[in-house]
């Protein structure tokens, strides 16, 4: 246990001064709250933008499922026989290894 | 006999949640400084520096952590410390061109009369400057840099990144000269890193304007199993 004789006097906070520090401490915390918002927002509307300009070319698309695409089925036909053959797996799909480098 | 008339009157310098607060920067900061070299430098294999990047999150969420709860817990030491660093007048200058002295002592071997100081001298209120502003943007851009570069923009994302990289460079040296310093001052190395107290008269010897202005005496009222010391001014 600490043996002392003298202590700091205690701080004290007036009350404006506390309603100073909060204010500042609330105007900067509501800033940056608002502004990482606004920018979030701003960049979220073009993707937006995007996704519901794809959802309107799909509407006016003749072929709209892959399945159906006469590439594709020619490409299954003449050369990996049919989906999940044993070579479209080989050459369509990957293996994982642990690739996390965070320095 | 007198048990007090035993030992030298002392002084609380440093309180509980400071000493701990200031853990919290030795485990979290400190690390965080030296891993930021490595990682900047790239020194070692792949793996050390990723090492060093694992490590350098794991200081940094002490180091917030720590800040978080000596902002809830110690409100009022947060408030002497910022006003404490604010105060400056034209001893700290005089202070500073002398720089308080040390040089004189260090490297001549001999003491020179300086500006007397209140419980932080000028050099101390330049680091808690420094700290307290660059800290926190440490803080902040770290998270920002660990979490949210998905969501950031690029532009606030790189200048986070400079400002991250450079400050952090400079903070870091600060803290190898405030650990060089802090030892040479052993009184106060002993108070941080104990029980927070030192003799009256070392703290009248470096902090003059705190002894006579801020302190005050105590009236001893406490368990045997607790450190709580009630003080009583005597005016």
């Amino acid at each position: 246990m600490a043996h002392y004789d003298y202590v700091e006097k205690a701080v004290n906070v007036s009350r404006r001064e506390f309603l100073q520090i909060i204010g500042v401490a609330g105007a900067v915390m509501w800033t940056g709250v608002y502004v990482a918002t606004d920018l979030v927002q701003d960049r979220t509307k073009y993707i937006k933008m995007r996704a519901q300009g794809i959802y309107k070319d799909d509407l006016k698309a003749k072929v709209r499922q892959s399945h159906n695409n006469p590439a594709l089925n020619e490409m299954y036909n003449k050369f990996a026989q049919k989906p999940l053959s044993p070579l479209a797996e080989e050459l369509f799909h990957t293996r994982y290894v642990d690739r996390t480098k965070l320095g | 006999m007198n048990h007090q008339g035993e030992r030298e009157p002392r002084v609380l310098k440093h309180r509980l949640s400071s000493r701990l607060f200031h853990w919290g920067l030795v485990l979290g900061f400190l690390p965080a400084a030296i891993t930021g070299f490595i990682i900047w430098l790239k020194q070692g294999s792949d793996d050390f520096v990723n090492l060093a990047m694992q490590i350098h999150i794991i200081g940094a969420a002490i180091f917030t952590v720590s800040a978080i709860l000596y902002s809830f817990f110690s409100v009022d030491r947060i408030v002497a410390f910022i006003r404490q660093i604010s105060d400056w007048s034209h001893s700290d200058l005089k202070w500073m061109m002398v720089g308080g002295g040390y040089a004189h002592k260090m490297i001549l071997n001999k003491e020179i009369s300086v500006p007397p100081m209140c419980k932080l001298n000028s050099g101390q209120k330049s680091m808690g400057v420094l700290m307290f502003h660059g800290g926190i943007f440490l803080l902040f851009s770290g998270w920002i840099l660990y979490a949210f570069i998905p969501l950031a923009p690029k532009v606030l994302v790189y200048w986070f990144a400079f400002g991250h990289l450079w400050i952090g460079l400079f903070l870091g040296l600060c803290t190898f000269a405030h650990i060089l310093l802090g030892i040479y001052n052993w009184s106060d190395f002993k108070a941080m890193f104990g029980d927070g107290t030192m003799t009256l008269e070392e703290a009248s010897h470096h902090n003059p304007l705190w002894v006579e202005n801020k302190i005050e005496p105590v009236k001893k009222e406490c368990d045997s199993d607790s450190e709580v010391i009630t003080a009583c001014s005597t005016n």
